[in-house]
Protein backbone atom coordinates (compact mmCIF):
# COMPACT_ATOMS: atom_id res chain seq x y z
CA UNK A 1 0.00 0.00 0.00
CA UNK A 2 1.28 3.47 -0.89
CA UNK A 3 -0.65 5.62 1.69
CA UNK A 4 1.73 6.77 4.37
CA UNK A 5 0.69 5.65 7.79
CA UNK A 6 -0.05 8.37 10.60
CA UNK A 7 1.18 7.14 14.17
CA UNK A 8 -0.94 7.75 16.92
CA UNK A 9 1.95 10.32 18.59
CA UNK A 10 1.86 12.52 15.00
CA UNK A 11 -1.50 12.32 14.88
CA UNK A 12 -1.87 13.55 18.72
CA UNK A 13 0.28 16.23 17.91
CA UNK A 14 -1.73 16.90 15.12
CA UNK A 15 -4.54 18.04 17.75
CA UNK A 16 -2.32 21.18 18.28
CA UNK A 17 -3.67 23.12 15.53
CA UNK A 18 -7.38 23.24 17.40
CA UNK A 19 -5.55 26.05 19.17
CA UNK A 20 -6.42 28.10 16.71
CA UNK A 21 -10.07 27.54 16.27
CA UNK A 22 -10.24 27.10 20.09
CA UNK A 23 -8.60 30.62 20.68
CA UNK A 24 -11.23 32.20 18.33
CA UNK A 25 -14.06 30.87 20.30
CA UNK A 26 -12.84 31.88 23.54
CA UNK A 27 -11.75 35.18 22.23
CA UNK A 28 -14.60 36.12 20.90
CA UNK A 29 -16.73 33.94 23.48
CA UNK A 30 -18.62 31.97 20.82
CA UNK A 31 -21.20 30.07 22.57
CA UNK A 32 -19.96 26.45 21.19
CA UNK A 33 -16.86 25.67 23.66
CA UNK A 34 -18.40 22.67 25.75
CA UNK A 35 -20.09 21.72 22.46
CA UNK A 36 -16.60 21.59 20.42
CA UNK A 37 -15.20 19.60 22.91
CA UNK A 38 -17.60 17.21 23.29
CA UNK A 39 -18.00 16.82 19.35
CA UNK A 40 -13.78 16.62 19.33
CA UNK A 41 -14.35 13.74 22.02
CA UNK A 42 -17.00 12.23 20.62
CA UNK A 43 -15.60 12.04 17.04
CA UNK A 44 -12.04 10.57 18.15
CA UNK A 45 -14.00 7.80 20.56
CA UNK A 46 -16.16 6.92 17.57
CA UNK A 47 -13.86 6.62 14.67
CA UNK A 48 -11.30 4.84 16.46
CA UNK A 49 -14.21 2.73 17.42
CA UNK A 50 -15.43 1.93 14.28
CA UNK A 51 -11.47 1.89 13.04
CA UNK A 52 -10.84 -1.21 15.33
CA UNK A 53 -14.21 -2.87 14.35
CA UNK A 54 -13.61 -2.22 10.23
CA UNK A 55 -9.82 -3.97 11.00
CA UNK A 56 -11.78 -7.02 12.38
CA UNK A 57 -14.50 -6.89 9.77
CA UNK A 58 -11.82 -5.96 6.40
CA UNK A 59 -9.15 -9.10 7.92
CA UNK A 60 -12.08 -11.41 8.02
CA UNK A 61 -13.86 -10.57 5.27
CA UNK A 62 -16.99 -12.40 5.84
CA UNK A 63 -19.55 -12.06 3.72
CA UNK A 64 -22.36 -11.96 6.40
CA UNK A 65 -20.33 -10.47 9.30
CA UNK A 66 -19.71 -7.27 5.87
CA UNK A 67 -23.48 -7.74 5.06
CA UNK A 68 -24.40 -7.43 8.87
CA UNK A 69 -22.29 -4.22 9.11
CA UNK A 70 -24.29 -2.61 6.05
CA UNK A 71 -27.81 -3.50 8.08
CA UNK A 72 -26.19 -1.98 11.34
CA UNK A 73 -25.43 1.34 9.02
CA UNK A 74 -29.15 1.43 7.22
CA UNK A 75 -30.58 1.01 10.80
CA UNK A 76 -28.71 3.75 12.22
CA UNK A 77 -29.67 6.07 9.46
CA UNK A 78 -32.99 4.82 9.69
CA UNK A 79 -33.37 5.96 13.30
CA UNK A 80 -31.40 9.58 12.42
CA UNK A 81 -33.93 10.40 9.60
CA UNK A 82 -36.69 9.61 11.86
CA UNK A 83 -35.31 11.76 14.29
CA UNK A 84 -34.60 14.44 11.54
CA UNK A 85 -37.99 14.22 10.51
CA UNK A 86 -40.20 14.93 13.08
CA UNK A 87 -41.98 11.72 12.33
CA UNK A 88 -42.84 8.88 14.46
CA UNK A 89 -40.80 6.28 14.30
CA UNK A 90 -43.12 2.99 14.68
CA UNK A 91 -44.77 3.87 11.72
CA UNK A 92 -41.80 4.62 9.56
CA UNK A 93 -38.79 2.43 10.43
CA UNK A 94 -39.57 -0.38 8.52
CA UNK A 95 -40.77 1.47 5.41
CA UNK A 96 -37.74 3.58 5.89
CA UNK A 97 -35.32 0.85 6.42
CA UNK A 98 -36.66 -1.09 3.22
CA UNK A 99 -36.40 2.20 1.16
CA UNK A 100 -32.84 2.81 2.00
CA UNK A 101 -31.41 -1.06 2.08
CA UNK A 102 -33.14 -0.88 -1.51
CA UNK A 103 -31.40 2.45 -2.31
CA UNK A 104 -27.80 1.51 -1.25
CA UNK A 105 -27.92 -1.78 -2.49
CA UNK A 106 -28.86 -1.94 -6.40
CA UNK A 107 -26.04 1.11 -7.05
CA UNK A 108 -23.95 -0.78 -4.57
CA UNK A 109 -24.44 -3.89 -7.21
CA UNK A 110 -23.52 -1.95 -10.10
CA UNK A 111 -20.78 -0.35 -8.43
CA UNK A 112 -19.46 -3.35 -7.29
CA UNK A 113 -20.02 -6.01 -9.82
CA UNK A 114 -20.20 -4.81 -13.44
CA UNK A 115 -18.27 -1.52 -13.02
CA UNK A 116 -15.35 -2.90 -10.71
CA UNK A 117 -16.21 -6.28 -12.25
CA UNK A 118 -15.31 -7.47 -8.51
CA UNK A 119 -16.72 -11.44 -8.18
CA UNK A 120 -18.11 -10.67 -4.76
CA UNK A 121 -20.76 -7.70 -4.07
CA UNK A 122 -20.01 -7.81 -0.04
CA UNK A 123 -16.23 -7.53 -0.29
CA UNK A 124 -15.23 -5.71 2.45
CA UNK A 125 -13.11 -3.23 0.51
CA UNK A 126 -15.41 -1.93 -1.94
CA UNK A 127 -18.52 -2.79 0.05
CA UNK A 128 -18.11 -1.04 3.08
CA UNK A 129 -16.68 2.40 2.51
CA UNK A 130 -19.02 3.00 -1.22
CA UNK A 131 -21.73 1.54 0.87
CA UNK A 132 -21.41 3.94 3.20
CA UNK A 133 -21.03 6.78 0.77
CA UNK A 134 -24.71 5.59 -0.77
CA UNK A 135 -26.13 5.41 2.81
CA UNK A 136 -25.04 8.47 4.09
CA UNK A 137 -26.28 10.08 0.79
CA UNK A 138 -29.77 8.31 0.60
CA UNK A 139 -29.98 9.19 4.38
CA UNK A 140 -29.58 13.09 3.38
CA UNK A 141 -32.33 13.10 0.77
CA UNK A 142 -34.93 11.06 3.19
CA UNK A 143 -34.79 13.37 5.70
CA UNK A 144 -34.97 16.31 2.82
CA UNK A 145 -37.67 14.46 1.08
CA UNK A 146 -40.15 12.45 3.26
CA UNK A 147 -40.00 15.94 5.62
CA UNK A 148 -40.58 17.95 2.58
CA UNK A 149 -43.24 15.92 1.31
CA UNK A 150 -45.63 15.67 4.78
CA UNK A 151 -44.99 18.92 6.02
CA UNK A 152 -45.97 20.42 2.63
CA UNK A 153 -49.51 17.92 2.46
CA UNK A 154 -50.06 19.29 5.90
CA UNK A 155 -48.93 22.87 5.03
CA UNK A 156 -51.60 22.82 2.01
CA UNK A 157 -54.07 20.58 3.13
CA UNK A 158 -57.11 22.80 1.69
CA UNK A 159 -55.71 22.46 -1.63
CA UNK A 160 -54.67 18.74 -1.31
CA UNK A 161 -58.62 17.71 0.33
CA UNK A 162 -59.81 19.60 -2.68
CA UNK A 163 -58.08 17.55 -5.54
CA UNK A 164 -59.45 14.48 -3.62
CA UNK A 165 -63.21 16.30 -3.38
CA UNK A 166 -62.37 17.01 -7.19
CA UNK A 167 -62.04 12.89 -8.09
CA UNK A 168 -58.56 12.66 -7.39
CA UNK A 169 -57.25 9.27 -6.10
CA UNK A 170 -54.86 9.15 -3.20
CA UNK A 171 -51.90 9.32 -5.72
CA UNK A 172 -53.15 11.62 -7.92
CA UNK A 173 -53.77 14.07 -5.01
CA UNK A 174 -50.53 13.15 -3.68
CA UNK A 175 -48.13 13.83 -7.02
CA UNK A 176 -47.78 17.63 -7.03
CA UNK A 177 -46.30 16.94 -3.58
CA UNK A 178 -44.53 13.96 -4.49
CA UNK A 179 -42.87 15.61 -7.11
CA UNK A 180 -42.04 18.75 -5.00
CA UNK A 181 -40.43 16.31 -2.12
CA UNK A 182 -38.00 14.39 -5.24
CA UNK A 183 -36.89 17.84 -6.75
CA UNK A 184 -35.98 19.01 -2.87
CA UNK A 185 -33.99 15.50 -1.90
CA UNK A 186 -32.54 15.52 -5.46
CA UNK A 187 -31.45 18.85 -6.41
CA UNK A 188 -27.97 19.02 -3.78
CA UNK A 189 -27.00 15.86 -5.33
CA UNK A 190 -27.32 17.56 -8.80
CA UNK A 191 -25.83 20.53 -7.82
CA UNK A 192 -23.16 18.89 -6.14
CA UNK A 193 -22.62 17.12 -9.97
CA UNK A 194 -22.70 20.41 -11.79
CA UNK A 195 -19.66 21.58 -9.84
CA UNK A 196 -17.46 19.07 -8.76
CA UNK A 197 -14.27 19.29 -9.03
CA UNK A 198 -14.01 22.84 -9.79
CA UNK A 199 -14.40 24.12 -5.70
CA UNK A 200 -12.69 21.09 -4.26
CA UNK A 201 -11.63 17.48 -5.03
CA UNK A 202 -14.23 15.45 -3.75
CA UNK A 203 -14.01 12.41 -1.25
CA UNK A 204 -13.86 9.74 -3.25
CA UNK A 205 -11.40 10.99 -5.88
CA UNK A 206 -9.30 12.02 -2.62
CA UNK A 207 -9.20 8.62 -1.15
CA UNK A 208 -8.72 7.20 -4.18
CA UNK A 209 -5.14 9.40 -4.96
CA UNK A 210 -4.11 8.92 -1.99
CA UNK A 211 -4.22 5.60 -1.85
CA UNK A 212 -1.43 5.79 -4.77
CA UNK A 213 -3.63 5.43 -7.98
CA UNK A 214 -3.34 8.25 -11.24
CA UNK A 215 -5.74 11.00 -11.12
CA UNK A 216 -7.75 9.09 -14.20
CA UNK A 217 -8.15 6.58 -12.30
CA UNK A 218 -9.37 8.68 -9.14
CA UNK A 219 -11.57 10.64 -11.47
CA UNK A 220 -13.52 7.45 -13.26
CA UNK A 221 -14.09 6.36 -9.37
CA UNK A 222 -15.67 9.56 -8.41
CA UNK A 223 -17.51 10.22 -11.80
CA UNK A 224 -19.34 6.45 -11.27
CA UNK A 225 -19.76 6.99 -7.24
CA UNK A 226 -21.59 10.00 -8.10
CA UNK A 227 -23.63 8.06 -10.33
CA UNK A 228 -23.82 5.89 -7.57
CA UNK A 229 -25.41 7.92 -5.69
CA UNK A 230 -27.81 9.93 -7.37
CA UNK A 231 -29.71 6.93 -8.30
CA UNK A 232 -29.60 5.91 -4.77
CA UNK A 233 -31.04 9.33 -3.34
CA UNK A 234 -33.62 9.02 -6.39
CA UNK A 235 -34.81 5.06 -5.84
CA UNK A 236 -34.66 5.97 -2.07
CA UNK A 237 -36.96 8.93 -1.78
CA UNK A 238 -39.74 7.54 -4.14
CA UNK A 239 -39.16 4.39 -2.13
CA UNK A 240 -39.45 6.47 1.31
CA UNK A 241 -42.46 8.28 0.09
CA UNK A 242 -44.74 5.15 -1.64
CA UNK A 243 -44.16 2.81 1.49
CA UNK A 244 -44.82 5.26 4.16
CA UNK A 245 -47.81 6.68 2.45
CA UNK A 246 -49.67 3.48 3.45
CA UNK A 247 -49.60 4.12 7.26
CA UNK A 248 -50.05 7.88 6.82
CA UNK A 249 -53.35 8.47 5.56
CA UNK A 250 -56.40 7.64 6.73
CA UNK A 251 -58.56 4.78 4.36
CA UNK A 252 -60.41 7.92 3.46
CA UNK A 253 -57.18 9.50 1.97
CA UNK A 254 -56.72 11.95 4.91
CA UNK A 255 -53.17 12.68 6.12
CA UNK A 256 -53.13 11.03 9.45
CA UNK A 257 -51.87 13.87 12.62
CA UNK A 258 -50.36 11.48 14.62
CA UNK A 259 -47.67 11.05 12.18
CA UNK A 260 -45.89 13.94 13.56
CA UNK A 261 -44.12 14.02 16.71
CA UNK A 262 -45.84 17.81 16.98
CA UNK B 1 -89.24 15.27 -10.39
CA UNK B 2 -87.72 13.98 -7.76
CA UNK B 3 -86.31 10.65 -7.53
CA UNK B 4 -84.37 8.66 -4.63
CA UNK B 5 -82.64 10.29 -2.08
CA UNK B 6 -79.68 12.18 -2.79
CA UNK B 7 -77.87 12.28 0.15
CA UNK B 8 -79.44 10.86 3.56
CA UNK B 9 -77.51 11.88 6.79
CA UNK B 10 -79.06 9.81 9.90
CA UNK B 11 -78.25 10.84 13.65
CA UNK B 12 -74.76 11.89 12.36
CA UNK B 13 -72.63 12.36 15.88
CA UNK B 14 -69.03 14.16 15.38
CA UNK B 15 -66.65 14.99 17.40
CA UNK B 16 -63.33 17.18 17.92
CA UNK B 17 -61.07 15.75 20.64
CA UNK B 18 -63.65 14.37 22.60
CA UNK B 19 -66.03 17.80 22.04
CA UNK B 20 -69.33 16.85 20.29
CA UNK B 21 -69.68 19.34 17.50
CA UNK B 22 -72.21 17.54 15.87
CA UNK B 23 -74.85 15.34 17.53
CA UNK B 24 -77.74 12.91 16.63
CA UNK B 25 -78.14 15.23 13.25
CA UNK B 26 -80.83 14.15 10.42
CA UNK B 27 -81.31 14.89 7.19
CA UNK B 28 -82.93 13.69 3.89
CA UNK B 29 -82.28 15.77 0.35
CA UNK B 30 -84.03 13.99 -2.29
CA UNK B 31 -82.91 15.15 -5.94
CA UNK B 32 -83.15 18.19 -7.01
CA UNK B 33 -83.33 19.62 -3.25
CA UNK B 34 -81.65 22.79 -2.55
CA UNK B 35 -80.97 23.34 1.29
CA UNK B 36 -79.19 25.79 3.03
CA UNK B 37 -77.53 25.45 6.57
CA UNK B 38 -77.32 27.96 8.75
CA UNK B 39 -76.06 29.29 12.10
CA UNK B 40 -73.20 30.19 14.48
CA UNK B 41 -69.90 29.96 13.90
CA UNK B 42 -68.12 26.05 15.38
CA UNK B 43 -72.29 24.67 15.46
CA UNK B 44 -70.69 22.11 13.23
CA UNK B 45 -72.10 23.58 9.46
CA UNK B 46 -68.81 23.05 7.90
CA UNK B 47 -68.30 19.96 9.53
CA UNK B 48 -71.18 18.08 7.80
CA UNK B 49 -70.10 18.90 4.02
CA UNK B 50 -66.54 17.73 5.50
CA UNK B 51 -68.20 14.41 6.95
CA UNK B 52 -70.09 13.39 3.62
CA UNK B 53 -66.58 14.03 2.37
CA UNK B 54 -65.08 11.64 4.08
CA UNK B 55 -62.75 14.31 5.88
CA UNK B 56 -63.50 13.62 8.88
CA UNK B 57 -65.26 10.41 10.46
CA UNK B 58 -68.47 10.26 12.29
CA UNK B 59 -68.29 9.24 15.61
CA UNK B 60 -72.09 7.77 14.93
CA UNK B 61 -74.44 7.86 12.86
CA UNK B 62 -74.55 7.29 9.00
CA UNK B 63 -74.18 9.01 5.80
CA UNK B 64 -75.76 7.51 2.06
CA UNK B 65 -75.30 9.19 -1.16
CA UNK B 66 -77.53 7.85 -3.53
CA UNK B 67 -78.69 5.12 -1.54
CA UNK B 68 -74.62 4.32 -0.85
CA UNK B 69 -73.36 4.52 2.31
CA UNK B 70 -70.28 5.99 2.49
CA UNK B 71 -67.11 4.17 3.34
CA UNK B 72 -63.82 4.36 3.04
CA UNK B 73 -64.29 1.91 0.52
CA UNK B 74 -67.12 3.54 -1.27
CA UNK B 75 -66.02 7.21 -0.92
CA UNK B 76 -63.80 7.38 -3.84
CA UNK B 77 -66.41 6.54 -6.21
CA UNK B 78 -68.62 8.55 -4.57
CA UNK B 79 -66.88 11.82 -4.65
CA UNK B 80 -67.15 11.86 -8.50
CA UNK B 81 -71.13 12.14 -7.45
CA UNK B 82 -70.34 15.59 -5.55
CA UNK B 83 -68.99 19.11 -6.57
CA UNK B 84 -67.32 20.54 -3.48
CA UNK B 85 -66.49 24.54 -3.06
CA UNK B 86 -64.84 25.50 -0.02
CA UNK B 87 -65.22 29.27 1.68
CA UNK B 88 -61.37 29.78 1.10
CA UNK B 89 -60.75 27.87 -2.04
CA UNK B 90 -57.22 26.61 -2.17
CA UNK B 91 -57.15 25.63 -5.93
CA UNK B 92 -53.39 25.00 -6.40
CA UNK B 93 -50.82 26.83 -8.02
CA UNK B 94 -50.64 28.05 -12.00
CA UNK B 95 -52.37 29.84 -14.29
CA UNK B 96 -56.03 29.72 -13.90
CA UNK B 97 -56.41 28.16 -16.73
CA UNK B 98 -54.03 25.19 -15.65
CA UNK B 99 -56.27 25.00 -11.99
CA UNK B 100 -59.20 24.21 -14.49
CA UNK B 101 -57.84 21.97 -16.31
CA UNK B 102 -55.75 19.86 -13.30
CA UNK B 103 -58.97 17.60 -12.38
CA UNK B 104 -59.84 16.56 -15.54
CA UNK B 105 -55.90 14.85 -15.70
CA UNK B 106 -57.28 13.07 -12.41
CA UNK B 107 -58.68 9.04 -14.09
CA UNK B 108 -61.90 9.70 -12.69
CA UNK B 109 -62.33 12.94 -14.56
CA UNK B 110 -61.09 12.20 -17.52
CA UNK B 111 -64.24 11.46 -19.82
CA UNK B 112 -64.97 15.38 -19.43
CA UNK B 113 -62.47 16.57 -20.83
CA UNK B 114 -64.68 17.95 -23.34
CA UNK B 115 -66.43 20.28 -20.67
CA UNK B 116 -63.45 22.47 -20.52
CA UNK B 117 -65.02 24.25 -23.75
CA UNK B 118 -68.28 25.65 -21.86
CA UNK B 119 -65.71 27.55 -19.11
CA UNK B 120 -65.53 31.11 -21.30
CA UNK B 121 -69.95 30.96 -21.40
CA UNK B 122 -69.61 30.20 -17.53
CA UNK B 123 -66.63 33.00 -17.00
CA UNK B 124 -69.15 35.43 -19.15
CA UNK B 125 -72.10 34.08 -16.34
CA UNK B 126 -70.06 34.54 -13.62
CA UNK B 127 -69.07 38.33 -14.69
CA UNK B 128 -64.86 37.30 -14.49
CA UNK B 129 -63.67 38.44 -17.56
CA UNK B 130 -62.25 36.22 -20.41
CA UNK B 131 -57.79 36.91 -20.00
CA UNK B 132 -58.36 35.72 -16.34
CA UNK B 133 -57.95 32.32 -17.82
CA UNK B 134 -54.51 33.48 -18.66
CA UNK B 135 -53.98 35.01 -14.79
CA UNK B 136 -52.15 33.55 -12.00
CA UNK B 137 -54.48 31.87 -9.47
CA UNK B 138 -52.81 33.41 -6.22
CA UNK B 139 -53.15 37.15 -7.94
CA UNK B 140 -57.07 36.62 -7.81
CA UNK B 141 -59.26 38.74 -5.15
CA UNK B 142 -61.47 36.39 -2.78
CA UNK B 143 -64.07 36.86 -4.93
CA UNK B 144 -62.77 35.78 -7.91
CA UNK B 145 -61.70 32.94 -6.53
CA UNK B 146 -64.44 32.15 -5.21
CA UNK B 147 -66.22 32.29 -8.80
CA UNK B 148 -63.48 30.12 -10.05
CA UNK B 149 -64.29 27.29 -7.84
CA UNK B 150 -67.65 27.17 -8.52
CA UNK B 151 -67.01 27.29 -11.99
CA UNK B 152 -64.36 24.47 -11.59
CA UNK B 153 -66.79 22.55 -10.28
CA UNK B 154 -69.77 23.18 -12.65
CA UNK B 155 -67.19 21.90 -15.18
CA UNK B 156 -66.80 18.46 -13.05
CA UNK B 157 -70.86 18.12 -14.01
CA UNK B 158 -71.85 16.83 -10.82
CA UNK B 159 -75.08 15.89 -9.61
CA UNK B 160 -74.54 16.71 -5.92
CA UNK B 161 -72.74 20.44 -4.94
CA UNK B 162 -71.81 21.16 -1.82
CA UNK B 163 -71.35 24.57 -1.13
CA UNK B 164 -69.46 25.93 1.97
CA UNK B 165 -69.53 29.42 2.26
CA UNK B 166 -68.94 29.68 -1.24
CA UNK B 167 -70.36 32.96 -2.18
CA UNK B 168 -69.25 35.06 1.38
CA UNK B 169 -66.44 36.87 -0.64
CA UNK B 170 -68.90 37.93 -3.31
CA UNK B 171 -70.87 41.34 -4.12
CA UNK B 172 -74.37 41.49 -4.23
CA UNK B 173 -74.29 41.39 -8.14
CA UNK B 174 -72.13 38.52 -8.20
CA UNK B 175 -74.17 36.73 -5.55
CA UNK B 176 -77.24 36.93 -7.33
CA UNK B 177 -75.83 35.23 -10.88
CA UNK B 178 -74.45 32.34 -8.20
CA UNK B 179 -77.77 32.39 -7.16
CA UNK B 180 -79.74 32.45 -10.44
CA UNK B 181 -77.66 29.85 -11.72
CA UNK B 182 -78.12 27.29 -9.15
CA UNK B 183 -81.81 28.42 -9.36
CA UNK B 184 -81.80 27.60 -12.83
CA UNK B 185 -80.51 23.92 -12.61
CA UNK B 186 -83.72 21.94 -11.51
CA UNK B 187 -81.81 18.63 -11.65
CA UNK B 188 -79.43 19.31 -9.32
CA UNK B 189 -78.85 18.76 -5.92
CA UNK B 190 -77.00 21.25 -3.67
CA UNK B 191 -76.58 21.63 -0.27
CA UNK B 192 -74.79 25.19 0.99
CA UNK B 193 -73.58 26.23 4.26
CA UNK B 194 -74.25 29.94 4.90
CA UNK B 195 -73.71 32.38 7.86
CA UNK B 196 -76.44 34.85 5.40
CA UNK B 197 -78.80 32.64 3.83
CA UNK B 198 -79.94 35.53 1.61
CA UNK B 199 -76.94 34.89 -0.46
CA UNK B 200 -78.98 31.31 -0.71
CA UNK B 201 -82.29 32.50 -2.50
CA UNK B 202 -82.57 29.58 -4.34
CA UNK B 203 -82.98 27.28 -1.54
CA UNK B 204 -86.02 25.07 -0.86
CA UNK B 205 -85.71 24.96 2.93
CA UNK B 206 -83.00 26.83 5.11
CA UNK B 207 -81.97 24.72 8.35
CA UNK B 208 -80.73 26.32 11.66
CA UNK B 209 -78.23 24.19 13.86
CA UNK B 210 -78.73 25.00 17.19
CA UNK B 211 -74.90 24.96 17.54
CA UNK B 212 -73.46 21.32 18.08
CA UNK B 213 -76.17 19.80 20.05
CA UNK B 214 -79.61 17.69 19.20
CA UNK B 215 -79.64 18.51 15.59
CA UNK B 216 -82.54 19.74 13.33
CA UNK B 217 -84.61 17.46 11.22
CA UNK B 218 -85.81 18.49 7.79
Amino acid sequence: MNVVDISFLSLAAGYGLLIFPLSIILWYRIPIVSDTLLAMLRMTVQLLFVGLYLQVVFSLNNFWLNGAWLLVMIGVADTSITRGCGLRLSRFAGPLFLSLLVGTAVPLFFFVVPILGRPHLLDAQYAIPIGGMILGNCLRADIIGVSNFYRSIRKSQKAFLQALAQGARLVEATRPFLRDACHAALAPTVASMATIGLVSLPGMMTGVILAGADPMTAIKYQIAIMIAIFSGTAITITMAIWLTMKSSFTTYGVLDGRIFKS
Amino acid sequence: MKRETAIKIDNLTVKFDGRTVIERFSLSLAFGDKVTLTGRSGSGKSTILRSILGFKEPDGGSIAIEGEPVTSTSIWGLRTRLAYVAQEPDLGTGQVRQVLERPFAYHANARLWGNLSRAPELFHRFMLPAEMMDKDIVALSGGERQRVAIVSAILLQRPIFLLDEASSALDKTARQAVADFFRSQDGLTVLSVAHDPEGFSFSDNIIELPGGFDGVRQ
